[in-house]
C-alpha cells in the first residue's frame, strides 16, 4: 500500500547520431541522470525502447547489459568512482579484466592511456594521492580502456574547480573530435555544455523541453 | 574474466583487511583443527587397536581341525584307522557305525602332506600345526610331567613374545633352546626365577625307538627318549585361548623339536603299524597365517571348502571395525560443531565486507563486471578463507594432537602400559580435511555473494 509510481522519464524522444557531442542540461530531479543511466544499461525502462547501434537495450538481460557497458560504452562520474584501494593504473586495468583482455596487453594499453591523460608519472598513486582533475583523467582513461564509441559523463566537472572543469572538458572535447567518440554530458551548467557540445537539450520533469520553458 | 584475475582480485580483497580475514580464518582452523583432532583420534584409536590385535596374532590366523568330524563315539572303529569288523557283529551294523562317524566318508586329517596343500593356498603366509607333547621335564633332583608347545619362529615378536621379561626368543629353529612360563620358572626357583636363564633342562619322553623306559610294567616298545635344552627365555603374559597363535604354554620349544617328540611317539608307530596306508601320525590341529587381516575370511572359506574345519576370529574384529565407524562418526559430528560456528563467523566477514565494499561493487558493475563475475570474487574469497583456514586447522590440530599424545603417553608410561599414537593424521584426512574446509566455506559465501551480484549498481554508487 501506499507505492507511488514515480515516471522519471516519461515522452522522452531523443536521437544522437555518432560522432556527436550532446549536452543533456537540466535541474536536478529533471531527469537527466536517469537518461544516462538507462543509456549506460544500468539501469532498466519500465517501458518504451531505447536502441544503441542497432540493439535494443529494453529487451537485454541483465549479462548483455553488463556486456553492452563492457563494450560500448565508457561512464565518466561526478565522483570519478575509483576503487580506493587501486592504484591509477590497476583501476584503468580493471575495466579490461572483465573484458578479458591478456594481462601483458591490459597493461600497457592502460600506460599509455595514463600516458594520454598526462599521468604518466603518477600511474603508481593512489586516488587519494591524486588531485580531482587527476582522478578524473584517470577515469577517462578507464573509460576509454575497452575502447567504447560512446562515452557517457555525469556532471564530469561537477567536483572540480573551474580551471581543472575546463581541462576535462578540453580533453572530452578533443576525444570527440580526434577520436570520433560519441559523448552525452550530463551537466547543469548551461554555460559550460554551449561552449563544448554540439547541441544540448533540456529536461525538465521527465521530459525534453524548449530551453525557454525553463524557470529560471 | 579469467579464473586467474578473479583470484588475484579476491586475494586483494583479503589483503585489504587483514586483521578481519585473519581473524575468520582463525574461526575456520579451530573449526578444522577440532574436526580433525577428533576425526584423528577416531583413526588413531583404531589404528591402535587393530594394530595391537593383528600384533597378538588372533585375527590373521585360521584354526583348522580335521574336517567332517561326526559325533564322537568311543569303542571299536573309532580312531583313525580303517574301519575293522568286530567278531560277532553284523556287518551292516559295522558299516553304519563307521557312515555315522563320518558322512562324507573321509576324514580330512592334518599331515604334513595336508599342511602343504593348505600352505599353497593364495594369500597364506605359514601354516604349522599346533602342537602339545607331554614331556618329563628334569631340572637338579626334581622333575615334573609337563606339556611341551611347539613354537614357530614366525611367532618371534608377536602375542605373547612381544615382550620377554628375562632373556630372549630362540635364536633358531636348530637351537638346543626352550622357553618357560613365568609360572613354572616361578615353580622351579621361587626366589630368583630370572636367574634359571642360560640353565640347562632335561626333556624325556616316551619314544618308539632310544633306551627302554626302564619303567616297569610298561611295554617293550615303549621307550625312553631324552633331549637336553638350554632355558633362553621366560615369559610372562599367560596362556590365551588361542595358544599355537602365540600365546604360552608352561614349556616351548622350537616347533622341529616338536615335531620330532610328537612323530617319535609310540602312538605314531601304534598308528602305523595298524595301518599301512599311513606314513606318519596325524596333527590334531594347525594354524593358518595369512597375509593380511582382510585375507582371513577369504582363506577360512578355501579351507573349510577343501574339508576341513576351520574357524578365526575374523567376525569379531568386524564388528569392531563397525563399532569404530560409529565411533568416528560421532566424533566427526561433534568435532562439526565447531566448524558450523566458524562457517557463520565466514558470513558474516563476508556480509560486513560486502557493506564496506558496496561502492567498490556498483564500480565494477558500472565498468563491465557481470554478476557472474561478482559473484565468483566473492565465492572465492571466501574458499581462500576457507583453504587457509583448514590449512592452519590441520596444523593447529596435528600440534593439540601432539601435546594431548605427549601427555597420555606419559601417563599411561607411568600406569605400566605400552605408549602408542592416539592420534593419527593419514594423509587422507588432510586432503579431506582442506577440501572439507573449502566446501564448507563456500557453502557459507554462497549467500553473501548472491547478494552481493545481485546488488543495484546505481543504488551501490550512491553508497558511502
Amino acid at each position: 500500500m501506499g507505492t507511488t509510481t514515480v515516471r522519471a522519464l516519461d515522452g522522452v524522444s531523443l536521437t544522437v547520431e555518432e560522432g556527436e557531442f550532446v549536452g543533456l542540461l537540466g535541474t536536478s530531479g529533471s531527469g537527466k541522470s536517469t537518461l544516462l543511466n538507462l543509456i549506460a544499461g544500468l539501469d532498466r525502462a519500465s517501458g518504451g525502447s531505447l536502441r544503441i547501434f542497432d540493439h535494443d537495450l529494453a529487451t537485454m538481460s541483465s549479462m548483455e547489459l553488463s556486456m553492452h557497458r563492457r563494450r560500448n560504452v565508457g561512464i565518466i562520474f561526478q565522483s570519478f568512482n575509483l576503487v580506493s584501494s587501486m592504484t591509477a593504473l590497476e583501476n584503468v586495468t580493471l575495466a579490461m579484466m572483465f573484458a578479458g583482455v591478456p594481462r601483458g596487453e591490459r597493461e600497457t594499453r592502460a600506460s599509455s592511456l595514463l600516458e594520454s591523460m598526462g599521468l604518466s608519472g603518477r600511474q603508481h598513486h593512489r586516488p587519494r594521492e591524486l588531485s580531482g582533475g587527476e582522478q578524473q583523467r584517470v577515469a577517462i582513461a578507464r573509460a576509454l580502456s575497452n575502447q567504447p564509441r560512446l562515452l557517457l559523463a555525469d556532471e564530469p566537472t561537477g567536483n572540480l574547480d573551474s580551471r581543472t572543469s575546463r581541462e576535462i572538458m578540453a580533453v572530452l572535447k578533443d576525444l570527440n573530435e580526434r577520436e570520433g567518440k560519441t559523448i552525452i554530458m550530463v551537466t547543469h551548467d548551461p554555460g559550460l555544455a554551449r561552449q563544448y557540445a554540439h547541441r544540448t537539450v533540456t529536461m525538465l520533469d521527465g521530459a525534453v523541453v524548449d530551453p525557454s520553458e525553463v524557470p529560471a | 574474466m579469467t579464473f586467474r584475475d578473479t583470484l588475484d582480485l579476491a586475494v586483494r580483497n583479503l589483503k585489504q583487511s587483514k586483521l578481519r580475514t585473519a581473524l575468520t580464518t582463525l574461526g575456520v582452523s579451530i573449526g578444522i583443527a577440532s574436526l580433525a583432532g577428533m576425526v584423528s583420534l577416531g583413526v588413531g584409536l583404531q589404528d591402535q587397536f587393530v594394530g595391537r590385535f593383528t600384533k597378538s596374532g588372533m585375527f590373521d590366523s585360521i584354526n583348522v581341525m580335521p574336517g567332517s568330524v561326526g559325533p564322537i563315539t568311543f569303542g571299536p572303529g573309532g580312531g583313525r584307522g580303517p574301519a575293522r569288523r568286530p567278531f560277532g557283529r553284523n556287518a551292516a551294523a559295522a558299516a553304519a557305525q563307521a557312515q555315522s562317524q563320518s558322512p562324507t566318508g573321509e576324514v580330512k586329517e592334518i599331515t604334513d602332506e595336508t599342511l602343504k596343500e593348505l600352505a599353497a593356498l593364495p594369500q597364506v603366509r605359514e601354516v604349522y600345526p599346533s602342537l602339545r607333547v607331554p614331556v618329563e621335564v628334569k631340572f637338579g633332583g626334581d622333575s615334573e610331567f609337563n606339556l611341551a608347545a611347539g613354537v614357530p619362529m614366525s611367532v618371534k615378536d608377536q602375542g605373547a613374545f612381544q615382550s620377554i621379561p628375562h632373556g630372549r626368543f630362540f635364536a633358531g629353529e636348530n637351537e638346543a633352546a626352550c622357553m618357560l612360563s613365568l609360572d613354572l620358572a616361578k615353580r622351579m626357583d621361587e626366589a630368583n626365577p630370572a636367574g634359571l636363564v642360560g640353565k640347562e633342562l632335561t626333556l624325556n619322553y616316551a619314544s618308539s625307538t632310544g633306551a627302554d623306559s626302564g619303567i616297569p610294567g610298561t611295554p617293550s616298545n615303549v621307550k625312553r627318549g631324552e633331549s637336553k635344552c638350554t632355558i633362553v627365555g621366560i615369559v610372562e603374559r599367560e596362556t590365551g585361548p588361542f595358544a599355537a597363535a602365540g600365546g604360552v604354554s608352561p614349556l616351548m620349544i622350537p616347533m622341529p623339536r616338536a615335531r620330532e617328540i610328537f612323530h617319535a611317539s609310540p602312538q605314531a608307530a601304534l598308528m602305523l603299524a595298524r595301518d599301512p596306508a599311513r606314513t606318519s601320525r596325524p596333527y590334531p590341529s594347525a594354524v593358518v597365517k595369512v597375509t593380511s587381516v582382510q585375507a582371513t575370511q577369504d582363506v577360512e572359506d578355501q579351507i573349510k571348502k577343501i574339508g576341513f574345519s576351520a574357524f578365526s576370529l575374523n567376525d569379531a574384529l568386524e564388528g569392531a571395525k563397525r563399532a569404530f565407524i560409529i565411533l568416528d562418526i560421532v566424533l566427526a559430528l561433534i568435532g562439526s560443531i565447531a566448524l558450523a560456528v566458524s562457517s557463520l563467523g565466514i558470513m558474516n566477514t563476508m556480509v560486513m565486507s560486502i557493506l564496506e565494499r558496496t561502492r567498490e561493487i556498483g564500480i565494477m558493475k558500472a565498468i563491465g563486471g557481470s554478476d557472474g563475475d561478482i559473484r565468483r570474487i566473492f565465492l572465492i574469497e571466501a574458499s581462500a578463507i576457507g583453504f587457509l583456514g583448514g590449512a592452519a586447522g590441520i596444523v593447529l590440530g596435528w600440534s593439540v594432537g601432539r601435546v594431548i599424545n605427549l601427555a597420555a603417553n606419559l601417563y599411561i608410561q607411568r600406569q605400566g602400559g605400552t605408549p602408542g599414537n592416539l592420534f593419527s593424521i593419514p594423509w587422507w584426512l588432510i586432503g579431506g580435511a582442506i577440501a572439507f574446509s573449502i566446501t564448507v566455506s563456500l557453502l557459507a559465501g554462497l549467500y553473501p555473494a548472491a547478494r552481493a551480484a545481485k546488488l543495484d549498481p546505481i543504488r551501490a554508487l550512491r553508497h558511502d
